[in-house]
C-alpha cells in the first residue's frame, strides 16, 4: 500500500485550479510520504484535461470514462473508492470545493478511512501525516492525525497549496468502473449562469467590501456612494449576498468571484471567512476595518483598524469631500 | 315683565314643524350616539383594568379648566376655553328654555323665565355668545392665516405632496365645525338684534350685543317692516342651524365633545411605562397547542381586537397636532406621525362597522398602517403625554408589533438581536461572563451578590455593562458609590436584558422570560434592600412592569441616590464647577416616571448652572434610541432625532457640557454631536462624571476608603475638632488628627483582607473541541482494505405512522467563541465557558427548506434531530417553535466530539427508523466546519444526494429537482429520485423568527430521547496532536484613533496607492 490519489476536478473542460493545487501538495508530499502519485480524471472527453492534469511529480494519470463531461457525485464516489483500492493509495485527495464537498466524505464513510476537510496544511511529522484545519471562524487552528488507518481521505482548501506548473510525462492509464451500481442518483438538468450585473469584481483593481457589520439594507447606499466617491467597486461578503442586499455578482470569495485583479481592497465590517478570504487574501494591499481585534481578516490584511464602519464611512466621505 | 316671546309669528303649522325637525335631529344625534356606544359594547374588554369614576372628577377638572389644551400652544387654549365655555352656556341656555316651554309650564304652569332671572340669563347669554364668535374667528384666523405646521395634513414626513383625499375631508369636517358654530353664534346675535329693534323694551341693554346691533339696525334705518321679515327668516335659519350641528355631533369633529369625557375618564397614566399584559381572550393560544386548531391570537391584527376603549380614544381625537408636532420619529422624517396614526385607525374602524364593504380588503398592518409606520415608534410617550384627550397611541403600536413580532416581520438587525438577547442574554452578542468585566479596571473590589448580602443591587443593563464608554460611567458611578460608602453588589451573568424594549419591540414572549429569569435571580441573590440602577429603561420596567410577574425590591435610579448622597453630606463637593450645562431628561425617567428634579438637584449641588433646553421636562425630545430603535437602523441621509436634539442644544450658546444620565443616551448623542457638526462646542457626559469632578474623585484613594459607620464618626470628629480649634488650643485639634490617622492605620490590615480574591479557577469543562489524541490507542496502519462505515444500531423509539411526506433534519447546537477565549495547549480542549451557543446557521437553512417544502406540498412533517447533551433541547425547541413536528435527540458521551462520519453514522441510525422521504443537513457547520456529515450520511444510508443545495422544487412524486450552488455564482440545476438527502446551503430562504412564546409552547412537541448506544466509542477519523491560535505572523499594523484618524490613514494610502500622494 502506497502513494496518493488525487481526484482532479473540472469544470466546462479544463481542470479548476484546485487540481493543480492539489497536485501541487500532492508532488511536495511524495519524497515523504513515498509515491507513486496518481491523478484520477473523471469525464467523457478526458484526453485534454488528462494532459493538464500530466504535471512534474504525478506518476500516473488514471481516466474513468463517463457518459456526461457533468459532475456526478455517485461516480466520482465509485470511481476514486475503485481506484484507491486498485491502488491501494494511503492518501487520497479531494477538493474542498461544491463537488468535492458532495463526494469527498462519502468516499471517507465507505473506505472507512481516515478523514478531514477544509485542510490548510500538510506535512509529515515523525513519520505521520498530519493535516491542519481550523475551526470557530479561523480563531484556531488544530494538527490532525490518523493514527491506525491505512488510507486517509482530506479534502484540501482552495487557494491556499502551490499550484503544479511544470509539465511532466507520466504514462494516461484508462480504468474500468462498474457503472450499474450508480443507477438512480441525480441527472444534470443545466447549468444557471449567475444573474447577469453591473460590477465585474473579477476584473475591479480597487474593491471597497462591506460584510454583515452592515446590518441592515438600508445602510447600503452610504457605502455605494462612498465608494463611488472614491472611486472602487462595490464588493460584500456572504452574509450581505444572502441576506439579497447586494447581487450575488458583488459577492467577493470563493462561492463568489475571486478578486483576481485588484490591487487594493477595503474591508469594511468583514470578519474573514474562509471563503471570503479565498477571493481576496492575494490583493497587494488590503485594509480592514472590524470592532473586533480579533477578527481573522486581520491576519491577512496589511493595514486594520478596529473603529465603528459608520463612523469611517462618515470620516472617509469627508476625506475625499 | 322683562322676557321675551319663544315663537313670534311661528303659525301652529310652522311650530310643529319646528318641534319635528328638532325631533328628528335629537334622532339622529341619539343614534350616533347609539351607534358608537354599541361599537364599544362590541369591541374587546379593555386588557387593564379601567377606573372610570376614579378619572371621573380629573377629568371634570381638566376639562373646565382646560388645562389640557391650553399646555404648549397657550393661544389655542384661550380660544378653545370660550368657544367651549360660550358652547355649553349656550346649550345651557336653550335647555332652561326648554325646561320652562316644555315641562314646567305645561305641565306645572310654573314659569321662571321672567324678571330679573331672565336679565341675567340675557347677560351671560350674550357674553358666552360673543366669547364664542371670538373664539372661532381666531380659530379660523390661525387655522387659515397662520397655518401652524401641525394643522398641516399633508404628510411632508413622507414626501408626500399633497393630502391624501382623506385628509380633504378632514380638512371640510374641520371648516365645517369652525363655521357651523360661527353661523350659529351670528344668527342667534341677528336674531336678537332685530327682535330688540321691533320691540325696543325697557330692559335691552341686558342684551348688550343684541341691542348694540339694534341701535345699529335702527340708526340705519331699518323699517318695522324690513326688521320683521328678518327676523322671520332669520329665526328659521338659527333654528335649523342648530339643530343640524346637535344631529351632527356624534357624525363630525364635533364628537369629541361627548368622546372626551370617555377618554379623559379612562385615561391610565401608566399606559406605557406598565404596557397591557396579553389579553385574557389570547388564551386561545394555549388552546391551539392543546389540539385545538383556533390560532393563538397575539396582539392586534385587526381592527375588531381593539378594546373599546381604544376605539373611544380614536373617536375623541381633534386632530389638534400637538402629538404630531411632539414626535421624535415624525421630526425626523421617519414614516409615523402619531396623529394620523389615530386618525387612520379611526377611518378604518368607523369603516369597518358602517360600512364594512368599504375596507373589508384591507389588513390592519399592510393596507391601513404600513409595518414601517409601527417600527419608526421611539415608545418615549411624548404624544400620549400632550394629547389633551387621552388619547394612548403607544400601547396600541405595540400591541400591533405585538403581531409584527409573530408574524416575523421584521428588520434583519432587530431579528438578530433579539435572537442574541434569548441566547446571550443580552443586546450585544457578548458573553454573559463578561457582563461583570468593566468592573475589573476598579480599584477596589465589588461584591458578587450572589455570594455575599449587600444594602443594594444594581441591576447594571445592556449598555451599562458592554459598552466600552458607559462602561467608564459605570466604574465612575461605582467609585462615587464606594467614596459614599454605598454598599452593592451586582449579579454579574445571573443578570440579563431587563426587558423594557424587547416588550416596546413588541416580543412579549421574551420579555416575559427575561423578567422571570431577572426576577428569579433576584430572589435567589444574598439579602439585599433596593435596586439602584444607572438605566432609565431597566428602572422602569422593573419598577412597572416586573410587579407582574413577582415580588422585586424598591427600585431607585443612581440620580436620586447622587442626590442624596450629596445632599447627606456622603459626597461632599470640594470644587464647585460653575459650569454652564444642559440637561437630557431620558423619556423613562422624566416623562415615564416623574423623576424631573433629582438630576437638576444633583446639577445644583455640584455648582453647575443649568441652561433648560425649550424642550424639556414632560417635552423633553427622545434620542431616538426607545421602543427598540437603537437595535433598528435610521433611515440614512435623514436627520435622527439625536441630531435634531444636538442644535437644540448648541443653539443656547455657551454650553459647556450636555449632560445625560441614561447610558443609551450617552451613546446616541456621543455619536450625533459628531455627525451633527457640534464636536467643538460641547461634550457629552454622564451625571456621574460631573459629580465625580466636583469631588474630585481623583484625589480620593479608593482602596482605602474607610467603611461608611467610620467615616461618619470621622466626620463627625473632624467637625467637632474644627470646633475646638476654633476655641482652643491647636494642640488639641492635632491629638484628633493623630487619632484619626492612628484608626485609620489600624484598619489597614483590615482592608488588605478584604482585597479581590483571586478569581476561582474555572471549572475543568470539556468544549466541544475534538479529544485528546492521547486517549486513542495509537496502532499501526493495518492491511489497505475497504472498512465501510454502516449505519449505527439505535435503541428503537417510538415513531409514529407516517402521514404524508416526511422530512428528516439535521439541527447542531454549534458553539462560538468569546472574544477572550483560551486553548488548554495541553489538554487539547478548548473550556466550555469560553463558548456561546446557538443553532447553526447552515441548519436553520436546511429547516426552512424542509418547512416550506411541507408547506408548499399541505403535508407531511418535519422530524428534526440532534445529537447532543440535555443542554442542546433549546437547539431542538428552537426548531420545534418554528415549524418543525417532533423532535430526537441522541446522546450519550462517547458522542461528546464526534467527527462528522461518526455523526452521520449515528444520524443513519436515526433515519432508519424514521424512514424519510428527504433528509436535510446544513452545507456545514458554523463551528468546526466539516461541510461533510450531509454526504457522508447520504453514503452510510445509499440514498441519491446532493450537496450545496439552494433550492428544491418537489409535488412530491419520485423525482424533484434541486438547483445546486458552485463556485463563482453558477448554479446546476439536477434531478434527484425521491427519496434523497439535500445539503443546504444559506441564502436560498430567510429563515423564519420564532417568538419566545413560540419557544415554550415547543416544549410540548414529543421529544424523543435516544441513547448512543455508545456509538462514539469506535470512532477515529482523526485525533488532535495539537490545538493551537493560527500564527499571526501576517497581522496587520493596526492604525489607531478615533475613526476621523482612521479615515485619514486609509484616504492616506489609497491616494499613495493612486499615486497621488
Amino acid at each position: 500500500m502506497a502513494g496518493i490519489l488525487v481526484v482532479a476536478e473540472h469544470f466546462d473542460g479544463a481542470l479548476r485550479d484546485i487540481t493543480q493545487e492539489m497536485i501541487g501538495a500532492a508532488a511536495a508530499l511524495k519524497e515523504d510520504l513515498g509515491g507513486p502519485l496518481a491523478v484520477l480524471v473523471i469525464g467523457d472527453d478526458t484526453g485534454a484535461l488528462a494532459d493538464t492534469a500530466n504535471r512534474a511529480g504525478v506518476d500516473e494519470v488514471v481516466t474513468v470514462a463517463a457518459s456526461d463531461p457533468h459532475f456526478d457525485p455517485a461516480l466520482y464516489e465509485e470511481a476514486a473508492c475503485a481506484v484507491a483500492e486498485a491502488r491501494q493509495a494511503r492518501l487520497v485527495l479531494v477538493g474542498h470545493t461544491a463537488a468535492g464537498m458532495a463526494f469527498g466524505p462519502a468516499v471517507a464513510a465507505r473506505l472507512g478511512s481516515g478523514f478531514a476537510s477544509d485542510v490548510f496544511g500538510l506535512a509529515l511529522q515523525g513519520g505521520e501525516l498530519v493535516a491542519s484545519r481550523g475551526g470557530y471562524g479561523g480563531k484556531v487552528a488544530m494538527d490532525l492525525a490518523f493514527p491506525g488507518k491505512p488510507v486517509v481521505v482530506l479534502t484540501l482548501r482552495g487557494a491556499t497549496f502551490k499550484a503544479a506548473e511544470e509539465p511532466g510525462g507520466a504514462a494516461v492509464v484508462p480504468f474500468a468502473i462498474e457503472a450499474e451500481s450508480l443507477a438512480g442518483t441525480g441527472r444534470h438538468i443545466d447549468y444557471l449562469p449567475a444573474p447577469p450585473a453591473d460590477v465585474d469584481i473579477g476584473k475591479a483593481e480597487f474593491i471597497l467590501s462591506v460584510g454583515r457589520a452592515l446590518g441592515e439594507d438600508t445602510n447600503l447606499p452610504q457605502f455605494a456612494a462612498l465608494a463611488e466617491r472614491l472611486g472602487a467597486t462595490l464588493g460584500c461578503s456572504r452574509p450581505v449576498a444572502d441576506s439579497g442586499w447586494l447581487p450575488k455578482a458583488h459577492q467577493v470569495g470563493q462561492s463568489g468571484t475571486i478578486a483576481a485583479n485588484c490591487s487594493l481592497y477595503l474591508a469594511l465590517g468583514i470578519s474573514g471567512a474562509v471563503q471570503h478570504l479565498a477571493g481576496m487574501k492575494h490583493v497587494d494591499t488590503i485594509i480592514a476595518v472590524n470592532t473586533d481585534p480579533e477578527a481573522p481578516i486581520f491576519n491577512v490584511a496589511h493595514h486594520g483598524a478596529c473603529v465603528d464602519i459608520f463612523e469611517l464611512a462618515e470620516a472617509l466621505e469627508r476625506e475625499f469631500n | 315683565m322683562e322676557t321675551r316671546e319663544l315663537f313670534w309669528e311661528i303659525t301652529s303649522l310652522g311650530h310643529t314643524l319646528f318641534f319635528v325637525v328638532a325631533g328628528a335631529a335629537m334622532a339622529v344625534a341619539a343614534a350616533g350616539v347609539g351607534w358608537h356606544v354599541w361599537r364599544y359594547a362590541r369591541a374587546r374588554r379593555s386588557p387593564v383594568p379601567v377606573h372610570p369614576w376614579r378619572g371621573f372628577w380629573r377629568m371634570i377638572f381638566d376639562v373646565g379648566s382646560q388645562r389640557t389644551v391650553h399646555r404648549r400652544d397657550r393661544a389655542a387654549g384661550h380660544a378653545h376655553t370660550p368657544i367651549m365655555y360660550g358652547f355649553l352656556l349656550l346649550l345651557a341656555a336653550t335647555s332652561i328654555i326648554t325646561v320652562e316651554y316644555d315641562i314646567s309650564e305645561p305641565f306645572f304652569g310654573f314659569t321662571f323665565w321672567h324678571g330679573t332671572f331672565y336679565l341675567v340669563f340675557s347677560l351671560i347669554a350674550d357674553l358666552a355668545g360673543l366669547g364664542l364668535i371670538a373664539g372661532c374667528v381666531y380659530m379660523m384666523w390661525r387655522r387659515w392665516k397662520l397655518r401652524p405646521a401641525k394643522l398641516a395634513y399633508r404628510r411632508d414626513y413622507r414626501g408626500e405632496t399633497e393630502e391624501r383625499p382623506r385628509a380633504r375631508a378632514w380638512l371640510r369636517d374641520d371648516a365645517l365645525f369652525l363655521w357651523a358654530l360661527l353661523l350659529i353664534a351670528l344668527t342667534g346675535f341677528l336674531q336678537e338684534g332685530v327682535r330688540l329693534a321691533m320691540d325696543q323694551p325697557a330692559w335691552g341693554a341686558w342684551s348688550p350685543v343684541g341691542w348694540v346691533l339694534a341701535q345699529i339696525f335702527l340708526g340705519l334705518g331699518m323699517d318695522e317692516a324690513a326688521a320683521a321679515a328678518v327676523r322671520r327668516a332669520n329665526w328659521w335659519i338659527h333654528g335649523i342651524a342648530a339643530l343640524a350641528f346637535i344631529a351632527a355631533i356624534p357624525w363630525t369633529k364635533a364628537k369629541h365633545l361627548i368622546a372626551v369625557l370617555g377618554s379623559l375618564s379612562t385615561r391610565d397614566a401608566s399606559a406605557l411605562r406598565r404596557l397591557p399584559m396579553p389579553r385574557p381572550e389570547s388564551a386561545g393560544a394555549a388552546a391551539a397547542v392543546d389540539g385545538n386548531d383556533a390560532e393563538p391570537e397575539v396582539g392586534f391584527g385587526s381592527i375588531a381586537q381593539f378594546s373599546w376603549k381604544d376605539l373611544l380614544n380614536l373617536d375623541a381625537c381633534t386632530k389638534c397636532g400637538r402629538c404630531h408636532e411632539a414626535c421624535p420619529a415624525t421630526a425626523s422624517g421617519a414614516p409615523l406621525s402619531p396623529r394620523d396614526l389615530i386618525l387612520d385607525l379611526r377611518t378604518h374602524a368607523a369603516r369597518s362597522a358602517f360600512r364594512p364593504g368599504e375596507d373589508a380588503g384591507l389588513s390592519l398592518i399592510g393596507d391601513v398602517i404600513e409595518a414601517e409606520t409601527l417600527w419608526s415608534c421611539r415608545s418615549c410617550g411624548a404624544c400620549m403625554e400632550i394629547c389633551p384627550v387621552g388619547i394612548e397611541h403607544p400601547p396600541m403600536i405595540v400591541q400591533m408589533r405585538r403581531r409584527l413580532v409573530e408574524d416575523g416581520t421584521m428588520e434583519q438587525q432587530l431579528r438578530d438581536t433579539l435572537d442574541m438577547i434569548a441566547n446571550r442574554g443580552n443586546s450585544f452578542g457578548e458573553s454573559p461572563r463578561t457582563r461583570a468585566g468593566w468592573t475589573a479596571a476598579l480599584e477596589f473590589p465589588v461584591k458578587d451578590i450572589r455570594e455575599e448580602t449587600a444594602d443594594h443591587l444594581w441591576f447594571v443593563g445592556d449598555y451599562a455593562s458592554y459598552d466600552p464608554r458607559n462602561q467608564e460611567v459605570s466604574r465612575t458611578v461605582a467609585r462615587l458609590f464606594r467614596v459614599a460608602g454605598l454598599d452593592f453588589g451586582l449579579l454579574h451573568e445571573a443578570e440579563r436584558t431587563a426587558g423594557n424594549d424587547v416588550r416596546r419591540v413588541g416580543e412579549e414572549g421574551l420579555f416575559e422570560s427575561l423578567a422571570e429569569h431577572n426576577l428569579g435571580a433576584m430572589a435567589e441573590a444574598k439579602q439585599f434592600d433596593a435596586i439602584v440602577t444607572t438605566d432609565p429603561h431597566s428602572y422602569n420596567t422593573i419598577r412597572n412592569e416586573y410587579p407582574d410577574f413577582g415580588d422585586v425590591a424598591p427600585i431607585r435610579h443612581y440620580t436620586s441616590v447622587l442626590a442624596e448622597l450629596l445632599e447627606s453630606g456622603r459626597l461632599t463637593v470640594t470644587k464647585p464647577l460653575g459650569r454652564r450645562v444642559t440637561l437630557h431628561d431620558p423619556c423613562h425617567l422624566g416623562r415615564l416616571n416623574g423623576h424631573y428634579d433629582e438630576p437638576r438637584r444633583v446639577l445644583e449641588l455640584i455648582g453647575c448652572e443649568l441652561v433648560d433646553m425649550p424642550r424639556c421636562r414632560d417635552n423633553s425630545f427622545c434620542c431616538g434610541a426607545g421602543g427598540g430603535r437603537i437595535w433598528m437602523p435610521d433611515p440614512v441621509g435623514k436627520e435622527k432625532p439625536a441630531e435634531n436634539r444636538m442644535h437644540e442644544a448648541a443653539s443656547l450658546g455657551n454650553l459647556d457640557a450636555f449632560v445625560v444620565c441614561c447610558p443609551k443616551d450617552m451613546t446616541m448623542f456621543e455619536d450625533a454631536r459628531k455627525t451633527s457638526g457640534h464636536e467643538s462646542d460641547f461634550v457629552v457626559q454622564d451625571l456621574a462624571e460631573l459629580v465625580a469632578e466636583a469631588i474630585d474623585l481623583k484625589s480620593i484613594d479608593l482602596k482605602e476608603v474607610p467603611a461608611l459607620v467610620d467615616r461618619i464618626a470621622d466626620a463627625a470628629a473632624a467637625r467637632i475638632a474644627d470646633a475646638v480649634a476654633e476655641r482652643l488650643a491647636d494642640r488639641l485639634a492635632d491629638a484628633v488628627a493623630d487619632r484619626v490617622a492612628q484608626d485609620l492605620s489600624e484598619r489597614a490590615p483590615a482592608l488588605a483582607a478584604a482585597a479581590p480574591q483571586p478569581a476561582p479557577q474555572p471549572a475543568e469543562g470539556e468544549g466541544p473541541a475534538p479529544e485528546a489524541g492521547s486517549e486513542v490507542p495509537a496502532a499501526d496502519a493495518g492491511p489497505w482494505r475497504p472498512a465501510p462505515v454502516s449505519a449505527a444500531t439505535l435503541p428503537p423509539y417510538e415513531v409514529p405512522a407516517k402521514d404524508g411526506p416526511r422530512v428528516l433534519v439535521a439541527v447542531k447546537r454549534v458553539g462560538e467563541l468569546n472574544a477572550d477565549f483560551v486553548i488548554d495547549e495541553e489538554a487539547r480542549t478548548i473550556a466550555d465557558e469560553h463558548f456561546e451557543h446557538e443553532l447553526n446557521e447552515w441548519d436553520e437553512a436546511a429547516l426552512e427548506e424542509a418547512l416550506l417544502l411541507t408547506e408548499k406540498l399541505g403535508a407531511g412533517e418535519v422530524v428534526a434531530v440532534t445529537i447532543g447533551p440535555e443542554d442542546a433541547e433549546d437547539t431542538l425547541r428552537r426548531a420545534l417553535a418554528k415549524g418543525a413536528h417532533r423532535g430526537v435527540r441522541v446522546w450519550d458521551e462517547t458522542l461528546r466530539d464526534a467527527d462528522p462520519v461518526t455523526v452521520a453514522r449515528v444520524l443513519a441510525g436515526v433515519a432508519e427508523q424514521e424512514a424519510p422521504d428527504i433528509i436535510m443537513t446544513g452545507a456545514q457547520s458554523a463551528d468546526l466546519g466539516h461541510g461533510a456529515t450531509g454526504s457522508a450520511l447520504a453514503r452510510v444510508l445509499g440514498v441519491p444526494h446532493a450537496a450545496v443545495v439552494l433550492g428544491i422544487d418537489w409535488d412530491g412524486g419520485e423525482t424533484m429537482t434541486v438547483t445546486r450552488e458552485l463556485e463563482g455564482g453558477m448554479r446546476q440545476q439536477l434531478a434527484l429520485p425521491a427519496p434523497a438527502l439535500l445539503t443546504i446551503q444559506t441564502g436560498g430562504n430567510t429563515p423564519r423568527y420564532a417568538t419566545m412564546r413560540m419557544i415554550k409552547q415547543a416544549k410540548k412537541k414529543p421529544v424523543a430521547v435516544v441513547d448512543g448506544a455508545g456509538v462514539g466509542l469506535d470512532q477515529a477519523g482523526a485525533v488532535v496532536r495539537r490545538l493551537y491560535e493560527p500564527p499571526k505572523s501576517g497581522r496587520a499594523a493596526m492604525i489607531e484613533g478615533d475613526a476621523a484618524a482612521v479615515a485619514a490613514a486609509i484616504a492616506g494610502i489609497i491616494r499613495e496607492k493612486r499615486g497621488e500622494a
